[in-house]
């Protein structure tokens, strides 16, 4: 019996929740009508919201026009509010002759984006976006003015993704000004945007940005789909969607591109992809993503051709050390001691000679010890950021080798691992790399450089059987093409950009026009020149 | 079969990464000391002959693969054992290859570590290629197609500068006339590898343009019969023939001898790098033949569930074929060939051929 009423009592526990929950549905009261009497509807008001501190409602009483403006304090703009919409309303006083409520809309406020709500579930919906509504006495309409208007911090210095040269401005974390910033970048009527609401309690604002024409609108519809397939109750960063909308889970690499820079933005949709805006954050996510994208940095194309392919081959080979350096290490201390210079074996064995530990559990306490300081460095306050630097430095440099717990070798090699992993641009690479780093200092320990080889081998099939949105991850290398070079391991000329990547992009596929590589004028052009140079 | 399309490149880095993969390894034709290079280039002849063969086949059956049209030509009774049996020579050979790689490792380097660790891991990794499908083994392959051909070439330049080839360690040329020659060419060369081109009878419905079947895969096979042809030359140059003949792995023997400056020395490591990518495709695709062909006569919708399964049975055959290295070499030249290779490569796919030819003749007579 106790059992069952036990059982019982969950239940209408649950079901509880269910009622608690369909209350804070916005859809619940969408039918409801908006009442002719102004004052049950400021009631309702604030039964509704709980009787919220920063909810405003402010009574007027003109000739013809009893009624109340409601807004969000901190959410409407105020200043808006008294300079336009009550001092036009005072002013327009003697104007207001009809009844009409068409007449009120027309002179209510000097203010444009005007309008007329008609049911309840519309007024929530403007009211915590920011708007100012209108409720007038012996009407159940309401008027809606755009009054949005919060606190938003000013555009500043990217300070994730850093370039020596490009610009400077990043996103922010109002998805309004971050859409103005691609709209001042790409001056086109191509550029379309659409926006929806995730999230069915934080009622996010998302919006799909891309070039019509350039994008492939099969990309399009499936980054439609799988965004109105989302039902979460709320989207606080752009992580979230990028999560519920990846092709695979499985997987430490990256299959969606995200940064806070708007060039980089730009330049995704114009080679056809699709960026996703979320409001209340800076990073802007984009697909779909290729392997080769996340080594990319925006100075690539700013700088010359011949300079950035060599500072792009040095990347990823940083992100090779970064992956292998310490495994290295290991396999040649246990395993391959013929590899290097005899020499230098015997100075590595007789630096090792007093170190207890091998070469694994050497490398591990270095490499997490490294980790964990690294972690703690992004998470502590400002003030102590410096302590714990110097601290750092002493446990992770010399005291670890006095006290004998690591030979100097291993000092140096986590010190370039971690440098190296410093230098992939995208953090999202760079961290997948940090953690199958472990998997593989495992596998050389038991198997050497024969271990690293299967580590390595095994992470390349998985890299090949990855998909972002249909395109494979590891294209234009395998899939090969030969069309799609310019922009992979070497960074072509931008006058050999002619085509955008045919894999992505459909329908406009041409980028440069023809005879675009410079040179010094032509030799009839340079022979008048120098003629003329004679003359004067 | 799987839904899976690969372009004609693919199809070519693959052939040649099949070909190369344990050929350049073990050595082959060793038994005509200094020219052991004709063997090879006289093999890859006739291996270009037998895949004419097999380009004839595929293309009166363009959608199929070998196990379902052998069952089209010589009925369904006789057709399914023939197709069983061929399933089970593909797993032969992919446990043969996995038991060449291993004992390389172990002899050489891993002299400590059990067989079986390296096997298992090196069937873990093929499992898992196999498991996610052809298109990522087509895609796995041209990655390393890349690397292999940078290390090659690296590897070329440096035996050059070490001053190790001497070229006077090819001559005589036909010391012994061509009869030895032909017979090595018939018993190992024509076998190993270019008659193993037949597991693509296995493949080669995958490929987008059927039409460009014979270009691409002939293609491939020129190449790679002449790296082969080349790295033997350089074996034989730089090791001298007794050496050449005697060493288990001649060209691990040729790169170790490798010394630059005193610095660049004790290059065995990238050897075992080749020796890796190399065995890993020669046994992925035998291993993903037999995969395939077991789903097709079968009738299993999704091979993926038998991946694991016979990737266990495969690593356990690998250990058990013979008891040790000279026991499984011995095996390799003598009984392989002749019970194996001759039936499965040639005489096999002759008679499908010329039964195959009157079969279509009929139809198109009737038509």
């Amino acid at each position: 019996m106790s059992i069952l009423s036990k059982l019982f009592k969950k239940k209408n526990k649950s079901k509880q929740n269910d009622n608690y929950r369909q209350q804070q549905d916005p859809d619940a009261p969408k039918n409801l009508p908006i009442l002719r009497d102004y004052h049950e509807n400021i009631s309702r008001l604030k039964e509704e919201l709980g009787n919220s501190t920063d909810v405003a409602f402010r009574e007027f009483n003109l000739k013809q026009y009893k009624g109340v403006a409601v807004y969000i304090d901190g959410l409407a703009n105020s200043n808006m509010i008294s300079d336009f919409f009550m001092d036009a309303l005072l002013k327009n006083q003697e104007e207001l002759q009809s009844d009409s409520f068409q007449n009120l809309v027309d002179k209510v406020t000097s203010l444009g984006n005007l309008r007329i709500i008609n049911n309840w579930g519309q007024v929530y919906e403007s009211l915590l976006s920011g708007n100012t509504l209108f409720f007038v006495e012996g009407h159940t309409k309401a008027i809606n003015v755009e009054t949005k208007g919060w606190d938003k911090r000013a555009i500043s210095e990217p300070t994730t993704q850093l370039s020596i040269r490009g610009p400077k401005d990043s996103f922010i974390e109002s998805i309004r000004t971050n859409t103005a910033l691609i709209r001042r970048r790409i001056k086109s009527p191509n550029l379309w945007l659409e926006t929806m609401k995730i999230g069915t309690v934080t009622q996010t604002d998302v919006a799909i940005m891309y070039v019509k024409g350039i994008v492939n609108d099969k990309v399009v519809t499936e980054v439609k789909e799988r965004l109105n397939q989302i039902n979460i109750d709320s989207v606080l960063e752009s992580g979230y969607i990028e999560q519920l909308i990846e092709d695979q889970t499985w997987t430490s690499f990256p299959t969606i591109f995200h940064t806070e820079r708007p060039d980089v933005v730009s330049s995704q949709l114009l080679e056809g992809r699709v960026a996703i805006f979320v409001d209340g954050t800076p990073f802007v996510i984009t697909a779909p993503a290729v392997f080769i994208q996340f080594f990319q940095a925006p100075d690539d194309y700013y700088s010359r051709f011949d300079i950035s392919t060599g500072i792009r081959l040095l990347r990823i080979l940083s992100f090779f050390i970064a992956l292998i350096a310490p495994a290295l290490y290991i396999s040649i201390t246990t395993f391959h001691q013929e590899m290097v210079p005899t020499t230098m074996a015997i100075a590595i064995a007789a630096q090792r000679e007093n170190v207890p530990f091998p070469a694994f559990v050497e490398a591990l306490i270095m490499e997490v010890t490294f980790e964990i300081l690294r972690e703690a460095g992004l998470r502590l306050p400002r003030a102590v950021g410096q302590a714990v630097s110097i601290v750092g430095a002493l446990v992770i440099g010399q005291a670890a080798v006095q006290a004998g717990f690591v030979s100097p070798v291993m000092v140096i090699v986590v010190s370039i691992t971690a440098i190296a992993n410093f230098s992939t641009p995208s953090f999202a690479m760079a961290i997948s790399a940090r953690l199958l780093r472990f998997i593989i200092m495992a596998l050389a320990t038991f198997l050497g450089f024969y271990g690293i080889m299967l580590g390595v081998m095994f992470m390349t099939i998985h890299l090949c059987s990855l998909r972002s949105f249909g395109i494979p991850y590891m294209s234009p290398i395998a899939p090969f093409n030969i069309n799609q070079q310019q922009d992979v391991l070497i960074r072509f000329p931008i006058w050999a950009f002619k085509n955008r990547p045919p894999l992505i992009s459909k329908g406009n596929i041409k980028r440069t026009g023809k005879g675009q590589k410079p040179g010094p004028p032509s030799q009839s052009d340079r022979k008048q020149d120098s003629d003329q140079g004679d003359q004067s | 079969m799987e839904k899976a399309k690969i372009k004609s490149t693919q199809l070519f880095v693959l052939i040649v990464l099949f070909e190369m993969g344990s050929a350049l390894v073990v050595g082959i034709g060793t038994d005509a000391k200094q020219d052991a290079w004709i063997t090879v280039l006289l093999g890859l002849a006739g291996g270009i002959c037998l895949f004419l063969i097999y380009a004839k086949l595929f293309l009166y059956y363009p959608d199929v693969p070998l196990t379902s049209y052998i069952q089209k030509i010589t009925g369904k009774f006789i057709g399914r054992i023939l197709g069983f049996l061929y399933v089970i020579y593909f797993m032969y050979l992919s446990a043969r290859v996995l038991r060449d790689f291993g004992e390389l490792l172990t002899t050489t380097i891993y002299s400590s570590t059990p067989l079986l660790i390296i096997n298992a891991l090196m069937v873990l990794t093929i499992v898992y290629a196999v498991y996610k499908g052809f298109e990522v083994i087509a895609r796995v392959g041209e990655l390393y197609f890349a690397l292999v051909y940078c290390i090659a070439l690296l590897g070329f330049m440096l035996i050059m500068f070490s001053g190790l080839v001497h070229m006077e360690n090819l001559r005589p040329i036909l010391e012994n006339g061509w009869m030895p020659i032909l017979k090595i060419t018939l018993g190992q060369t024509l076998n190993f590898p270019f008659g193993e081109m037949n597991v693509f009878t296995m493949l080669l419905p995958y490929l987008n343009e059927p039409k460009k079947v014979k270009r691409v895969c002939i293609g491939g096979m020129i190449l790679s019969g002449l790296n082969i042809t080349i790295a033997t030359v350089i074996n034989i140059a730089s090791l001298g023939v007794p050496l050449f003949e005697r060493s288990p792995f001649p060209l691990l023997s040729t790169v170790s001898k490798i010394s630059l400056a005193n610095f660049i020395e004790r290059l065995d490591v990238f050897f075992m790098l080749y020796l890796m990518v190399g065995g890993f495709f020669k046994i992925t695709l035998f291993f993903y033949a037999a995969v395939i062909g077991t789903s097709d006569l079968f009738g299993l919708k999704d091979y993926k569930k038998i991946c694991f399964p016979m990737g266990l049975i495969i690593l356990f055959a690998s250990l058990s074929i013979a008891s040790n290295y000279a026991e499984h070499i011995k095996e390799g030249i003598i009984i392989v060939p002749i019970f194996l290779h001759w039936p499965f490569q040639i005489i096999v796919p002759v008679g499908l051929l010329i039964i195959a030819f009157f079969r279509n003749r009929k139809k198109q007579l009737i038509n």
